[in-house]
């Protein structure tokens, strides 16, 4: 069976000014298993919203090969595009379209089948609760009000892929754990879930698997159990820090 | 790339739809226009004609001076009673009212505008030696700066009056309306009064008849009313159109990508399985549309104001203009609308953000006008190699048509030609959305740059940017400075200086950036054979540039007595003019503008841009194509012989060249079709043995290597 989501040598090299090269994401590998929760946990600019830039198509890998449902990144972007569905650190929403307009939109540019688009919309708007609200434009919408929105818009076409780069960034404890419901029942429906965060106890709760990623590269890939395991550490704060510290200089650069 | 219908339409009217829901955008593309710009060609109408009538009603008032001042109060009474016995008003020379004033200081009172003009009467020989001493002023003082000296004029014969005869001038300030209208009018109604006098006299000398039946010149228009209102319109429609596209698509075009990037959902908008060329097709739709749609509510706005008569059209404008050549015109301008669109989109698309898209768009306007402005020359026929210009094609093509002439083929051709442009300029934009550093600005930016070669690459032409401002600047400050100093400023201070401190700022290496290594020796040989060959070269290349550029033959003597000043020794003057320039422009062009383009262009484009920048720091227009292609010429030199030393000895020795024949009188013009291919030959020659013997430098990781 293929994996929806599989990763191989990936890697990514900007030319900064003044730095030169920079290996934001160096020679990582991993795969995503179907209907799995799958985390990329790491510190900020560890490379964790590079990597799911390159698996959304917005960046070009460098080196390396990754597919979506099969899909190579390079090879087939639009397929790629077809498969997924993602999700920024910031909503990033259109904030003079309404809820409604924004799902409309977004089902339709995807290319859900026209005459079932107003079907779906009203499915979503009535799961995430934003009938409220779901003809109002977004700019006059609270900030978890627009996560929700953001999320539907995310899985309106139905991808079998989510990706959800920090998606509780920015939101109060009480939005935030709805948003970790909202993924959670999202898994439950047998969608793969590609999730970034620096949150420990978020990922901790969430993940199914767990790799932790530092400087571009992947130190550990593995169940929590595995890596409380293998480390002999309870707390994933404390595994984190075990392999980010243990990575040798060679593995830093 | 596909193109998929279905998904443009949907980005198209969501597009559509945010526009039109955006008040900003509303005010400021419609709202704003609709009401500034009639009210601009209204207020100035309003402005000119109150300015012509208090003219028209204003009692001129005039001193009389001079040896024969005598004379020429008769001629004014004379004047005076003529014009009041004249019984109908419209008759009366345009209601001329003027009296004289007494004033101890005739030109005092004009310089304060007590009085409009003054009348000196003079003798002719009185007249002759006036004129003389104001020519010598003239020449004294040819700027024009400070006080100007007065003008001479002649009479209208341009011949010198005879001994005795009275000669009237009017003394009056070109700079003052109502001087200027006054003393143009007063002479007409004097004349005419000297005019009538003479018939009279005539008469009374038994002259059978009156002097304008002996002979009469006349002359007939053929062409039409409609042509003629045709050939005005055809001028400015393309200029007006182009303001009004640029105004209506502007605002859009910036919130259409850059508002995108800043918002974060262009990200989000190229994760969808919308391609990019889906996504620019769409934004290019919108801004086209609404720019369409802001220049047709501007042109029913503009005829609203006529059809109010707060406005007034020229004479047969409406039989210039009938339904099947509007129609023919929105079809002749599509593509242009298309290409402002395309260009707008694609400065929007460049920018990082919604504030350095609106530092892009002024500079854009300001270029997107100047093909407008072409059919303002004349003798700019469609079928010359202006056809192949965009936009300006089709600005000659709808001048051509409104005046009734129908050149199919080459309308046809101006079509592709600007629709083909805007294609390109549309595909430039497809492959920017593909470039990361466009689309995930935001994280570029935040990346903490420390200097060095690779954002000294990003700033280098800012650098050039702002020397040439600062060269302009100063050689204006400077237009009366001895040449020596002016060539010390600007070669050390400013090329030298803003070159060291280039180099120090970004902390790069003068080796590299300058080039400083031995060439091989045949590079010698190379620069030898190359200077006559490009002199030559460079003449024809004057000569051929000449004909779309003409320069007066005074112009290039003004130019060559400025250069070439006789006070100066000629030693001097070569040291100054060679030496000088052979070693600072180069470190200037060919050593630190050059290092920071080559690794970013292909060799080509590098020496065609290091050119075209030294060809624009030469100033005058007519030097740009004879030092463009030098400077194109010397980085081919640096980038091949991988050394500076070649481009400053060739610099020295053409310029060293240049003055020698110029010293000795040479002809440097039409030198014959065979000097040239002389020249071209002795190039051609010069670059084989340069390209044999290449050494280029390594332009560094990511470069063009040459």
């Amino acid at each position: 069976m293929i994996a929806p989501v599989s990763v191989c040598g990936l890697s990514k090299v900007f030319f900064d000014e003044g730095r030169g090269e920079v290996r934001a994401v160096n020679d990582i590998s991993f795969e995503c298993r179907p209907g799995e929760i799958f985390g990329l946990l790491g510190a900020n600019g560890a490379g964790k919203t590079t990597t799911l830039r390159m698996l959304s198509t917005v960046l070009k890998p460098s080196a390396g090969t990754a597919t979506i449902m099969g899909h190579e990144v390079s090879a087939d972007p639009e397929g790629v595009r077809r498969n997924l569905g993602f999700s920024s650190a910031t909503t990033a929403l259109y904030p003079r379209l309404t809820g409604r307009e924004t799902l409309e939109f977004f089902a339709r540019i995807n290319g859900y089948p026209g005459p079932q688009v107003r079907q779906r919309v009203e499915t979503l708007i009535e799961r995430f609760g934003i009938g409220e609200y779901a003809e109002a434009r977004v700019e006059k919408l609270s900030q978890g009000m627009k996560q929700k929105v953001s999320i539907a818009r995310t899985v309106v076409h139905d991808p079998p892929v989510l990706i959800f780069d920090e998606p509780t960034v920015g939101l109060d404890v009480l939005n935030a754990i709805e948003m970790q419901k909202v993924i959670a029942g999202l898994r439950a429906e047998g969608k793969t879930i590609l999730f970034s965060t620096h949150i420990m106890s978020e990922a901790e709760k969430l993940c199914d698997r767990i790799a932790i990623i530092h400087r571009g590269t992947i130190h550990a890939c593995d169940t929590l159990a595995n890596l409380r395991a293998a480390t002999g550490r309870h707390y994933l704060e404390d595994i984190f820090v075990h392999f980010v510290e243990g990575a040798s200089p060679a593995k830093k650069e | 790339m596909k193109l998929r219908r279905s998904i443009v339409s949907t980005l198209f009217r969501a597009e559509l739809r945010m526009v039109f829901r955006d008040r900003r955008m509303l005010f400021t593309s419609v709202v704003l226009p609709l009401l500034m710009m009639p009210l601009m060609f209204w207020g100035s109408t309003v402005s000119i004609k109150k300015r012509e009538r208090a003219l028209q009603t204003m009692t001129f008032h005039c001193a009389v001076t001079g040896s024969q001042a005598g004379a020429v109060r008769s001629l004014l009474d004379a004047t005076q009673q003529r014009l009041k016995s004249q019984s109908k008003p419209e008759a009366k020379s345009d209601g001329l009212t003027f009296e004289e004033v007494a004033c101890p200081d005739a030109r005092t009172a004009l310089e304060k505008g007590g009085i409009q003009f003054i009348l000196q009467g003079l003798t002719a020989d009185e007249a002759r030696a006036e004129a003389k001493s104001d020519a010598a002023a003239q020449t004294n003082n040819p700027s024009g700066s400070g006080r100007a000296a007065p003008k001479v004029q002649t009479n209208d014969d341009g011949e010198d009056p005879m001994p005795g005869a009275l000669v009237v001038r009017a003394v009056f300030r070109g700079d003052r309306d109502d001087s200027a209208n006054g003393v143009s009018r007063m002479r007409n109604a004097l004349m005419e009064t000297r005019r009538l006098q003479r018939a009279e006299l005539l008469k009374a000398h038994a002259f059978p008849v009156a002097i304008s039946q002996v002979a009469e010149a006349t002359s007939r228009d053929l062409a039409s009313g409609r042509q003629v209102a045709g050939l005005a319109l055809g001028r400015t429609i393309t200029l007006a159109l182009l303001i009004f596209l640029l105004m209506g698509g502007t605002v859009v075009a910036t919130d259409s990508l850059a508002g995108e990037k800043e918002r974060g959902t262009l990200e989000t908008l190229l994760t969808t399985a919308a391609n990019r060329l889906e996504v620019l097709v769409a934004k290019h739709l919108v801004i086209l549309t609404v720019a369409l749609l802001i220049t047709l509510l501007q042109s029913v706005n503009l005829l609203l104001y006529v059809s109010l008569k707060l406005m007034h059209l020229p004479p047969n404008f409406a039989a210039a203009l009938p339904p099947a050549i509007v129609a023919l015109l929105f079809v002749l301008y599509l593509p242009v609308a298309a290409l402002v669109s395309n260009i707008l989109l694609l400065t929007s698309g460049y920018a990082r953000s919604y504030k350095e898209a609106q530092l892009y768009f002024f500079p854009v306007f300001l270029l997107a006008l100047i093909p407008g402005v072409v059919p303002f020359f004349p003798g700019i026929p469609l079928r010359s190699p202006i056809v192949l210009v965009p936009i300006a094609n089709l600005g000659i093509a709808a001048k051509e048509i409104l005046i009734g002439s129908f050149d199919w083929p080459m309308i046809a051709l101006s079509w592709l030609v600007t629709a083909g442009a805007s294609v390109w300029v549309l595909s430039i934009g497809v492959r920017g959305l593909s470039a990361e550093k466009l689309i995930t600005a935001t994280d570029q930016d935040a990346i903490v740059s420390v200097g060095g070669r690779p954002l000294f690459e990003r700033h280098v032409l800012r650098w050039f940017a702002a020397l040439w401002a600062l060269l302009i600047l100063v050689s204006n400050y400077m237009a009366n400075a001895d040449v020596r100093a002016q060539l010390l400023v600007n070669l050390v201070i400013l090329f030298f200086g803003a070159s060291c401190l280039m180099i120090r700022r970004y902390r790069l290496d003068p080796r590299a950036v300058l080039g400083l290594r031995a060439p091989k020796p045949a590079v010698w040989l190379a620069v030898l054979c190359g200077v006559p060959g490009g002199l030559l070269t460079t003449l024809g290349l004057f000569q051929v540039a000449n004909h779309f550029l003409p320069v007066s033959p005074e112009m290039m003597e003004q130019f060559n007595k400025a250069v070439l000043p006789q006070n100066v020794p000629q030693l001097q003057l070569l040291f100054f003019l060679t030496v000088m320039p052979g070693v600072f422009e180069e470190i200037a062009f060919r050593g630190v503008l050059l290092y920071g383009l080559r690794r970013r262009f292909h060799p080509v484009a590098v020496a065609l841009l290091v050119g075209a920048l030294f060809g624009i720091f030469h100033v005058a227009l007519f030097r740009f194509v004879p030092t463009a292609f030098l400077g194109i010429l010397l980085a081919a030199v640096r980038m091949l012989s991988g050394s500076i030393f070649p481009c400053m000895l060739w610099h020295c020795l053409s310029n060293g060249l240049s003055i020698l024949a110029e010293s000795r009188g040479m002809p440097e013009t039409d030198l014959g079709p065979v000097c040239y291919l002389i020249g071209v030959a002795l190039l051609a020659v010069s670059f084989w043995i340069l390209w044999r013997n290449r050494r280029p430098e390594s332009a560094g990781p990511g470069g063009h290597d040459a």
